[in-house]
């Protein structure tokens, strides 16, 4: 009861925990509604000027993943435009390209993509790759054409006798923002959980009230912790819907199991959160010292807990300390249960897990008392 | 209210202003935590998660229908390059299911019945590879790695052939060459640190300077409006003399993140060392102008962490490390125009991947002074009629 009196008494807190990390989510979405990163900005730096080199050129213009922004008469050019941040990349064709291919031999057109900026790159691969291999194999079959390879068939068996065909299982559009989105948004959340929790529990440490705050629960330290918690719950659990609502309903990330799998998984993961946070201000009762460990775990969460770089590729030790948060294992529930829709039996672990958070602080919350009845307020 | 001010006393105040300043951050434990600890110690934490650059050796299986020499072939070549490993033979896609599941491969490479009696016929033969897309990592070793079988072992076959067919295929055609400039080990961590190593300066600048303004007003709740600890002066004496403070406290952890740590991780390093400074210079005063403006949303020491800790994740979308800004609504990029880390990690990246000169990065620097002016009057408005407003100091000004 006087948790919830103290959550209506500050609007700023309500404010941080209901509308950012809706707004953090609505960002995220928004930012990669595209899907997979198109027109890219590239340059072309045409050599040859001849009618096979142009052909090139509208090839290119074609592909959805570049956008030809210029023409450059050298590759020193096309460097400093890449320099400048102007383009990501360029398309090089060689001087004589048309006569020396004409003429039986092999000029080479070459591609320059900058992979310091790593997701543009892949598109430019695509891209580029895609055309140089369009224009051989339009060269190529008219000479095989020529020859009297007549069937189709046989021209492409000749041009690729072995074909290999990628399917990304429940994303065959590569579509950055469902994969993205699944991970950073729940991060976002528990990192807002995380420091709510610290900040309600600390800020009884801070104004020295944590006596009063046991009294009114009759003594219990349980009874403070759950009144205290309960409410926060709800609203980050409500928030938690509505985030899974936005990624889901309004944006179609993909949900290939029962909705109530992951509403329920939302239900724990909040949970896990709240008792991952009570457990570091029982273990490390100063205000500041638990709201900086959460600061500090939540956002290293979005590295190690291996969005990006599979956690099995880190070194051991950072995959092990991956398990340590709570995200790590509500990602891999997402996984496994939104995108691949697989059967729950295996995610079973990764619910233990959650559930295991909660029994976390109990063995700590007499400490929390002792702490709450004699409040020392370091800054 | 009457103020008097003597114009030219001001630099003395703001030497004044910071040295309080500076006394401020060295006497506080927490902030000191972030001003230099977080600086020092980030960077490396980072550099260490990414430091494999990659994923090496995914985990695949193979559901091989064809048990063919052939086949074989394919399954070794695969086998034998960086990316993908394969962790065994399945019975039937039922089975290599299964192992998905359990998480024991993240790829099923399935080839059919007739991939040798294809081969040997003359006609094209397929072979279907099943990815999991949890992570897209995953996805692009194992794109990259049988994109590569797939060409070797086909010219290979084309070769066979040439000597058949009276022609030659490898005249005639034009081949094509990949050139990977600014990361050339194409890696994930050489990509993505620059940005962090820039952005940890500011969001730690953020985070200190939110406590140093909530421990201010948790002093003033306590002494009745008055901070004894503040040094009393013009606003934007106060706010300069600050930032010079901040600027003295981060030059050495600007210069190891930027310049150290790069050396350590050996990322990419091709910038003038020279430029990065002056690069750095307008940075960082902007980042404190920007941290005096966002202090007007911190109303407790602590409770910095809750309204500022999760701008990290914005500023860095918004800098377009991970999605770019060429494909960004207009409204994000004018967000991400907005904020020093945006211009800051892209001059910085230019320099150090794509080892660009400060001259070429103009428009960057000039964004950056052009932020250092839109904060430091966002600031010092906050300084004069929110920051002090309801807490005003009582006594009368001493100049």
């Amino acid at each position: 009861m006087r948790g919830s009196l103290q959550l209506v008494q500050r609007p700023a807190l309500l404010f941080m925990m209901i509308a950012m990390p809706l707004l953090c989510s609505w960002f995220l979405l928004d930012l990669m509604k595209g899907g997979a990163v198109e027109g890219v900005p590239v340059a072309i730096v045409n050599l040859d000027n001849s009618s096979m080199s142009r052909a090139i050129e509208r090839n290119l213009s074609a592909m959805q993943g570049v956008n030809i922004k210029r023409h450059y008469a050298s590759h020193g050019d096309a460097m400093k435009a890449l320099q400048r941040g102007d383009i990501h990349g360029f398309f090089l064709i060689p001087e004589r390209m048309q006569e020396l291919t004409l003429g039986g031999r092999s000029p080479m057109v070459s591609y320059y993509i900058n992979y310091a900026y790593f997701t543009p790159s892949s598109s430019q691969y695509k891209g580029f790759k895609a055309v140089s291999m369009l224009t051989n194999g339009a060269i190529a079959k008219t000479m095989l054409d020529a020859v009297g390879l007549i069937s189709e068939q046989s021209i492409a068996a000749t041009l690729q006798p072995i074909l290999t065909h990628v399917h990304g299982i429940n994303n065959p559009w590569t579509n950055y923002g469902y994969y993205l989105n699944m991970s950073f948004i729940p991060c976002l959340l528990a990192l807002f959980v995380m420091l709510t929790t610290t900040t309600t529990i600390g800020s009884e440490f801070k104004q020295a009230t944590s006596l009063e705050w046991i009294n009114v629960a009759g003594g219990s330290v349980i009874v403070a912790t759950l009144g205290k918690l309960l409410p926060q719950t709800v609203i980050f659990i409500a928030v938690g819907w509505m985030t899974q609502a936005l990624m889901f309903n309004s944006y179609g990330i993909p949900l290939h199991c029962d909705p109530w799998t992951m509403m329920g998984a939302m239900v724990l993961f909040v949970l896990a959160n709240q008792a991952f946070a009570l457990f570091v201000i029982c273990f490390v009762p100063n205000y500041r010292k638990a709201s900086t460990l959460c600061t500090l775990l939540g956002m290293m969460s979005f590295s190690f807990c291996g969005f990006s770089l599979p956690a099995e590729s880190m070194y051991p030790i950072f995959n092990s300390m991956s398990y340590v948060m709570p995200m790590r294992h509500f990602f891999l529930i997402s996984v496994d249960q939104a995108l691949n829709g697989i059967d729950i039996y295996y995610s079973r672990i990764h619910f233990a897990a959650l559930i295991g958070y909660l029994v976390l602080p109990i063995p700590l919350l007499l400490r929390l008392r002792h702490n709450c009845v004699k409040p020392l307020y370091v800054p | 209210m009457k103020r008097k001010y003597n114009i030219l006393r001001w630099p003395v105040h703001t030497l004044k202003a910071c040295v309080n300043e500076l006394k401020l951050v060295m006497g506080d434990v927490g902030v000191l935590v972030f001003f230099v600890l977080v600086s020092i110690a980030y960077p490396i934490l980072y550099s260490l998660i990414y430091n494999t650059e990659m994923a090496h050796d995914v985990r695949v299986v193979v559901v091989d229908d064809d048990r063919s020499a052939e086949s074989r072939e394919f399954v070794r070549a695969l086998d034998a390059t960086s990316e993908v490993k394969v962790i065994g033979y399945a019975a039937n896609m039922q089975e290599a299911r299964t192992q998905m599941c359990e998480h024991n491969c993240y790829g099923i490479i399935n080839l059919p019945r007739d991939y040798a009696l294809c081969l040997g016929r003359g006609e094209q033969a397929h072979v279907n590879i099943y990815c999991d897309m949890s992570v897209m990592l995953r996805y692009r070793q194992i794109l990259m790695s049988t994109t590569a079988v797939q060409l070797t072992l086909s010219s290979h076959i084309q070769k066979a052939k040439a000597s058949v067919i009276p022609i030659n295929i490898g005249g005639g055609t034009i081949d094509n060459e990949q050139v990977a400039l600014g990361n050339t080990a194409m890696g994930l961590g050489s990509a993505v640190l620059p940005c962090i190593l820039v952005l940890v300066l500011q969001q730690s600048m953020i985070l200190g300077v939110g406590m140093l303004h909530g421990g201010a007003r948790d002093r003033r709740r306590r002494f009745g409006g008055i901070d004894p600890e503040e040094y009393d002066a013009v606003a934007l004496v106060s706010v300069v003399g600050r930032a010079l403070a901040h600027l003295l406290v981060y030059a050495v952890p600007a210069v190891y993140a930027l310049l150290v740590v790069p050396k350590f991780f050996d990322f990419p390093q091709n910038g003038p060392i020279i430029d990065i400074v002056a690069m750095a210079l307008p940075y960082l005063i902007a980042c404190s102008f920007m941290s005096q403006t966002f202090k007007i949303f911190v109303r407790g020491r602590e409770s910095t962490f809750i309204t500022m800790v999760f701008t990290s994740i914005i500023f860095v979308f918004l800098s377009g490390i991970s999605w770019p800004r060429s494909s960004m609504s207009q409204l994000w990029i004018t967000l991400g125009n907005m904020v020093p880390s945006t211009w800051a990690s892209q001059g910085y990246i230019a320099m150090q991947s794509n080892g660009a000169s400060l001259a070429a990065q103009s428009h960057a620097y000039m964004m950056l002074w052009v932020l250092c002016g839109f904060y430091l009057v966002s600031a010092v408005l906050i300084e004069a009629f929110v920051a002090r407003k309801q807490t005003r100091n009582p006594r009368k000004r001493q100049y």
